[in-house]
């Protein structure tokens, strides 16, 4: 491979794109590959077999090639509510587990830039970030505030967009009357039912790191159940 | 799939190269049964040994290690090594896990 090709990987992965590198065991040459972008003569035979591994995502040897396909795409975002102490543990487990993390807090004395290094960090009210930002069923909400009046709007949001995930910090009594709230505004058993709470795996934890550790147990077993990576 | 850890793992790679070191990458390119590690999985290698990232579980590291020593000595620019089950004559190579995989190791240049 190439320094240039590897350089090119590290600037497409800061744009957020899917792309592809594709490799010819058989000499060596190696490239990257965008859906539209033209192929070199050492691929451009295999064409049809390269698009179709990218539109699903599907890594490996191309069946009877020697082309090798390795596909990079936009890891799953996870928004969430709550700059409080459970996010700082939450954030060093998502870091290694490839997750996109947005933490939303209107408080901006819970907000600290020395507490959440290198995160995106907006500290606004959830429905005027979900205004700006894109979200859809790739996505994943986490809100631990538990106040209804900051938490409630974005868990609105995620039914309404229909997040993967979705889970809701509180106690049982805390999510019995949210439901109840969400009901009233219209939700059906069905979507309140998709909501995680309270939220994580019963883990038996009590600190701060294992509720963040049950939390991500749970959004991890949700994420390899409904998106598909086709690593095969 | 995209890792992030990957990326860190490139990153260093160039930054391996820009210091005048010789560098080798590995890569996990298909696998059978119950190999670890996925594909895309990577590893980096420098004229002296000096390793970052890991293609299984610590099973076949030494060997994939040996060989790209030898690629970079031999100024080769790709090779494809199979990794099959273990026995009991391939103590350092096999695979404990059961498994099969195949890694392409490649110079950078």
């Amino acid at each position: 491979m190439k320094i240039e090709t590897l350089k090119q990987i590290i600037k497409k992965n800061s744009l957020n794109e899917q792309f592809a590198i594709i490799t010819n065991l058989s000499n060596g040459s190696s490239e990257i590959f965008k859906i539209g972008s033209s192929l070199s003569k050492n691929f451009i035979n295999f064409k049809n077999e390269i698009e179709n591994y990218y539109n699903l995502k599907k890594s490996g040897i191309i069946n009877n090639t020697e082309i090798f396909i390795e596909n990079y795409f936009k890891p799953v975002e996870v928004i969430i509510v709550g700059a409080v102490h459970i996010t700082q543990y939450l954030i060093e487990f998502l870091k290694n587990l490839n997750f996109d993390i947005t933490v939303i807090d209107p408080r901006e004395y819970f907000v600290t830039k020395q507490k959440f290094q290198n995160i995106k960090i907006i500290s606004k009210w959830p429905e005027e970030v979900f205004k700006k930002i894109r979200t859809d069923s790739n996505t994943a909400l986490i809100t631990l505030t538990h106040d209804p009046k900051i938490d409630e709007p974005a868990l609105k949001h995620a039914l309404k967009k229909k997040f993967f995930y979705i889970g809701a910090l509180g106690s049982k009594k805390t999510h019995k009357n949210r439901c109840k709230r969400l009901k009233e505004d219209g939700f059906n058993n069905k979507e309140i039912g998709s909501i995680h709470g309270p939220i994580g795996l019963d883990i038996g934890g009590k600190s701060a790191p294992e509720i963040a550790l049950s939390i991500v147990a749970q959004l991890v077993s949700e994420r390899n159940k409904t998106i598909k990576f086709n690593i095969e | 799939m995209t890792q992030s850890f990957n990326y860190t793992i490139l990153e260093e790679a160039i930054s391996w190269i820009e210091s005048g070191q010789q560098v080798a990458l590995a890569t996990v390119v298909q696998t059978w049964g119950s190999s670890p590690f996925q594909i895309g999985s990577k590893m980096i290698i420098n004229e002296k040994g000096k390793f970052l990232g890991s293609v299984s579980g610590g099973c076949v590291e030494t060997s994939v290690i040996t060989e790209c020593l030898e690629l970079i000595k031999n100024k080769n620019s790709f090779k494809k090594i199979d990794f099959k089950v273990s026995n009991e004559n391939a103590w350092d190579v096999g695979l404990a896990c059961g498994g099969e995989m195949t890694v392409f190791i490649e110079q950078i240049n």
